[in-house]
């Protein structure tokens, strides 16, 4: 639920209290016509909210706590679980660890024998970095990482949103931010993790440790690890091919009426 | 009322079919423009007063009503088949071209000749009402001209509407589904209309709205599709959406 505007202009005072909203949109790069809009609506969008923290340099977390909505979110932070933290890497930088891990770098040629390289070797070809949060399948890798089976019930039990809607957020990659603090707390994980997945605020911004999801994918044994490359290589495989099949249809119809 | 919907339909029909001419000169699709242009000839032909004046054209027999029925079997024809196609519904498209759907064409537009051979058809007046007025005999033709002139139709819709519903039922892009939907929804009106007979006279402004919305939801696709297209290729290809902004 978007934050209720007399209350987000409450916040604005608070933070930049002698500045214009013209310039409040100039600094944050919310289109005028936007924020203009959500206030007439009385709507503020989450994302608004983050985009002016982030101009302010207030914590964007703290500036959502701000709003009763959103209060827990002040509460002591739950750390990242290790699922969690694995589900945030892209696919592509799971491959290219598997790679990494499984062809010898320049170093690690001596202990080529099991074809995996033991730790130093790895670290020597460990040069790249994880690509930022969010990737292209996040939101459902996250929720995918904390289900326990009852999830997505409990989910829907506590929200009132359909269960095939939250099926549809999360494989059009989306979760509004107060779906995703509910999945959260149906899981009974950190508050932030949700808002992270669907990429309205950054891992940091969200308190996670730096370098955690890198530590979280050291931590992987290369069986596990080359599983769940396999397992994300498989459902892209799947989503690739629907949307060729779903492209191949939709030229079909232009072709023959339109 | 029924007047509105009438030339509401008609001017929906036309413009369709104006809407085609630039493609039509570009030789792309033409068969959308005569089935639409089709469609407005039928929907002219019904509508009481130009009736009236072109069958007085043809000799005040109600041959005009004929003409009607086969234009509406030629535009029903072409319009199912392009339909199909796009959908990529084989079955449906076996349905229409194949030798069932030759033949139930054939069948249906033989009974329709006889039947009309049949009546005395004197006297011009639009649905062929004053004909069926004359005695039992001529009520009964009509009533079984007008049967067999839904009949081909009926079937036609039938044989799309499996490809339509799966399409509906997809992942397309929303607006090719509302498209699928609102041509499902005239599939499956045109087939009611096989029920007319059992329809109480004191109900038969049923008949006009169940035909003429019809018409009305297979333009509104058409036109559906036609925007979205062109939307389409107005802007970049889309990439996949990848959620809210980072600082």
């Amino acid at each position: 639920m978007p934050l209720p505007a007399k209350a987000f202009q409450r916040w604005l005072h608070g933070i930049a209290p002698d500045t214009s909203m013209a310039d409040v949109c100039r600094l944050s790069k919310v289109k005028r016509t936007t924020l203009a809009q959500q206030l007439v609506r009385g709507k503020v969008a989450e994302a608004t909210v983050v985009s002016i923290s982030r101009a302010f340099n207030v914590d964007p977390v703290a500036s959502l706590a701000y709003f009763d909505t959103y209060r827990d979110l002040a509460g002591p932070l739950i750390p990242p679980r290790q699922e969690e933290l694995v589900s945030q890497i892209a696919t592509a930088d799971l491959l290219r660890e598997v790679i990494a891990r499984t062809v010898p770098g320049a170093d690690g040629a001596a202990d080529s024998e099991g074809g995996v390289p033991e730790a130093g070797a790895r670290r020597a070809v460990e040069e790249w970095e994880l690509d930022l949060t969010p990737h292209a399948t996040s939101v459902k890798n996250w929720v995918d990482a904390i289900d326990d089976g009852e999830l997505r019930h409990r989910v829907s039990a506590a929200t009132g949103i359909a269960p095939q809607n939250y099926s549809a957020q999360l494989t059009a990659n989306r979760l509004a931010p107060e779906v995703a603090i509910a999945t959260s707390r149906a899981a009974g994980v950190g508050l932030t993790s949700g808002l992270i997945a669907s990429g309205l605020i950054t891992e940091a911004e969200g308190g996670w440790p730096p370098g955690a999801r890198r530590a979280a994918l050291d931590r992987l044994s290369d069986g596990t690890l080359t599983a769940l490359a396999g397992d994300r290589l498989q459902a892209l495989g799947r989503t690739l091919r629907r949307q060729e099949q779903d492209q191949e249809q939709t030229e079909k119809i232009w072709e023959n009426l339109g | 009322m029924i007047e509105i919907l009438q030339w509401t339909t008609l001017a929906a029909c036309a413009a369709a079919a104006i809407w085609r001419i630039p493609s039509f000169s570009q030789k792309k699709n033409r068969s959308l423009f005569y089935i639409f242009a089709l469609l407005t000839l039928a929907i002219l032909l019904s509508i009481k007063g130009p009736y009236a004046a072109i069958d007085g054209l043809l000799g005040g027999m109600n041959v005009a009503n004929l003409l009607l029925r086969f234009i509406i079997f030629a535009a029903i024809y072409f319009m199912g088949i392009r339909i199909a196609r796009g959908f990529g519904d084989n079955a449906g498209l076996n349905l229409i071209r194949g030798r069932s759907g030759v033949l139930v064409l054939g069948l249906v537009s033989v009974a329709m000749v006889i039947l009309f051979a049949l009546m005395d058809s004197e006297g011009s007046s639009a649905g062929m009402a004053a004909v069926s007025a004359k005695d039992a005999r001529n009520a009964a033709l009509v009533e079984y001209y007008g049967a067999a002139g839904r009949a081909y139709p009926a079937y036609v819709c039938v044989a799309i509407l499996p490809g339509l519903l799966r399409a509906v039922g997809s992942t397309l892009p929303a607006q090719l589904r509302i498209s699928a939907l609102l041509m499902s929804i005239g599939a499956i009106a045109i087939p009611l209309s096989l029920l007319f007979p059992v329809i109480p006279p004191a109900a038969g402004f049923l008949r006009f709205i169940i035909n003429y919305t019809a018409i009305l939801c297979f333009v509104g696709g058409f036109v559906l599709i036609w925007v979205a297209k062109g939307r389409a290729a107005r802007k970049q290809p889309a990439g996949r959406r990848h959620p809210a902004a980072r600082a």
